[in-house]
């Protein structure tokens, strides 16, 4: 390999991994899917380093970032989106950033519904018909699925997760260097990677009315 | 021994304000630091209608304006980040959200740029910052006291804290906030309650002066709210509502309690410090959004000019969180030869002193600050 090709890092901590693939051209130097429930914060650079150190790389040589930005664990995706954001400042290259759901739906055949555990008995889904997606993604309660659905539904969650679901799914794992592929497909002008949230956050409004502010006597 | 100055760039994101900067200088050099460039990012409207900072709300808002606020903070300086010498970021003590945001931030800047990475306890940013804005000399006695932290310290060295009391409970800058809300004043409280108390009286409504009766300089701020809640029940239940006139002597009553306890704790702190360190003509800084209050800054100013102390307080921008403090607290903690280690790692909890009885939130994960 020239060391100085330009290559391309993608990387996701969205669920409970730090996933991520090192390509130059369509050819995969490095690959890696390292199963964790915590501790993505303090392994995602180390684990990066050691596959561009694996590579003969360095930070130098990219010249695109993919990052994948959910949806999925708040704190998780903030991880990679803001550990993107700052690589590509420093070295001047792209970040872009890929939905899971449009990761776990890569390279499918007919219509297909990606589908994220949400946890309280929701997911996240979007459709997609020859891999492109064919409406916006949602949250939505498992009940309300439509059991009817003539397709093929895909999801990342582990089979111990999806078997319990009201409706049959197929459990993948979406390939690290798929990250690279679809941030190669987004247009040059693409913004900035931003979190994927697909749900409010968390906040009450104060319960506490303000009192009645009457005129002085 | 002097060094060259260093030029360091600060990131910031331990709460509600998303902040970066560029600071040159040495501690203790012959010319005086200097700041090239300081970026505050504010989420205040994000969070009035909440009445508070809303930790879900905030971590969104940082992982998306940290880079930018490092680029504008690189642009207003002039300069690029091949000419820094490190980076430093906020660590902990914070929300998480945020300080993780702006720990990865700063990984990707300094793995990109090649550069060694500073982690700075929040904290010890406020802490030093008399020395970046008045090259203040330890040891010195520092008031920190903002929305989140309410704590005497003697400043010893870039790392060296002592911590000779703190609230027990509530910071004063949350009672002004929760103050505002149960008044309907609005968000931040801080300067809304500061305004109506002056036309307030202070002595209408007697609101306890909590832990005055006890030795030390710890304080308790949680009762102080309570109380105020009373009394406005009381006025409620019995006209339906606050007049203008009610709400003006409530908050001038409660600003004078806060007063009254920061000024008296001070006044002790001074003593505490004194027999720590042996020295009786040092510094008192105060730092912290609540050390904007006019009517507190100005009993702090009169119990340090008692004791025969040296006063000094940064500039507002300065005093609210900010990254210049980070960046030059990174430059003391190099100046000091602290080893830079790039696998930092975010803390929410990461007490100054650690050794220290824990104030608050002692719980299993330690003590908060």
């Amino acid at each position: 390999m020239q060391p100085d090709a330009p290559l391309a890092l993608g990387f996701d901590t969205s669920a409970a991994h730090c996933a991520a693939a090192l390509l130059s051209g369509d050819r995969v130097l490095a690959e890696r899917i390292e199963p964790m429930m915590k501790g993505q914060a303090e392994r995602l650079f180390p684990m990066l380093e050691e596959m561009l150190a694996e590579a003969g790389a360095a930070w130098r040589n990219l010249d695109l970032i993919a990052v994948g930005t959910g949806p999925g664990n708040f704190t998780g995706i903030r991880i990679s989106v803001a550990a993107a954001r700052g690589l590509a400042l420093s070295l001047g290259c792209r970040a872009v950033g890929v939905s899971r759901l449009d990761w776990i739906a890569h390279g499918t055949h007919g219509p297909v519904e990606a589908m994220v555990d949400a946890r309280q008995d929701r997911v996240f889904v979007q459709p997609f018909v020859d891999g492109a997606a064919t409406g916006d993604p949602r949250q939505t309660a498992l009940v309300s699925l439509d059991p009817g659905f003539a397709g093929l539904r895909l999801t990342d969650a582990p089979a111990t997760i999806a078997d319990i679901w009201p409706v049959p799914v197929r459990c993948i794992t979406p390939a690290p260097a798929d990250l690279v592929r679809l941030a190669r497909r987004a247009p040059a002008d693409a913004p900035a990677p931003a979190p994927l949230y697909l749900r409010a956050p968390d906040a009450a409004l104060p319960a506490d009315p303000p009192p009645v502010i009457l005129d002085d006597a | 021994m002097t060094g060259r100055p260093l030029t360091v760039l600060g990131v910031e994101s331990s709460c509600d304000d998303t902040a970066a900067a560029v600071v040159t200088g040495w501690p203790g050099g012959n010319d005086a630091p200097r700041i090239l460039s300081s970026v505050v990012s504010g989420q205040t409207d994000l969070h009035a209608a909440f009445g508070g900072v809303v930790p879900e709300i905030a971590a969104r808002a940082h992982a998306e304006q940290l880079d930018l606020c490092v680029a504008r903070a690189l642009a207003d300086a002039e300069c690029s980040l091949s000419d820094l010498d490190a980076i430093a970021v906020t660590a902990g003590p914070g929300l998480i959200g945020g300080v993780l945001s702006g720990v990865m931030c700063a990984r990707g800047l300094a793995a990109g740029a090649d550069l060694p990475l500073v982690g700075v306890n929040h904290l010890a940013g406020h802490a030093l910052t008399p020395r970046l804005t008045d090259s203040v000399t330890y040891p010195f006695l520092m008031l920190l006291v903002s929305g989140g932290h309410c704590q005497f310290l003697a400043v010893e060295g870039p790392d060296r804290f002592a911590r000779l009391g703190g609230s027990i409970d509530d910071a004063p800058g949350e009672a002004f906030d929760k103050t505002a809300k149960l008044l309907g004043l609005g968000y931040p409280g801080g300067p809304l309650v500061e305004a109506e108390a002056r036309d307030g009286d202070p002595e209408r409504f007697a609101f306890p002066r909590p832990l005055l009766d006890r030795p030390g300089a710890d304080m308790s701020f949680s009762g102080l709210k309570t109380a105020l809640r009373r009394a406005r029940d009381g006025i409620v239940a019995e006209k339906g509502g606050l007049t203008r006139r009610d709400r003006a002597d409530l908050c001038a009553g409660f600003q004078a309690a806060v007063r009254d306890v920061l000024v008296e704790k001070t006044r002790r702190a001074i003593g505490l410090f004194a027999d720590r360190t042996g020295r009786r003509d040092a510094t008192l800084a105060v730092a912290g959004g609540v050390a904007a209050n006019g009517a507190i800054r100005a009993g702090l100013e009169q119990v340090a000019a008692d004791a025969g102390f040296a006063f000094t307080a940064p500039p507002l921008a300065l005093c609210t969180d900010n990254a210049a403090m980070i960046a030059w607290a990174g430059i003391e903690r190099i100046a000091d030869g602290a080893a830079l280690d790039a696998s930092i790692t975010a803390r929410p909890r990461w007490p100054l002193d650690a050794a220290a009885r824990p104030l608050v939130g002692s719980g299993r994960k330690g003590a908060k600050a």
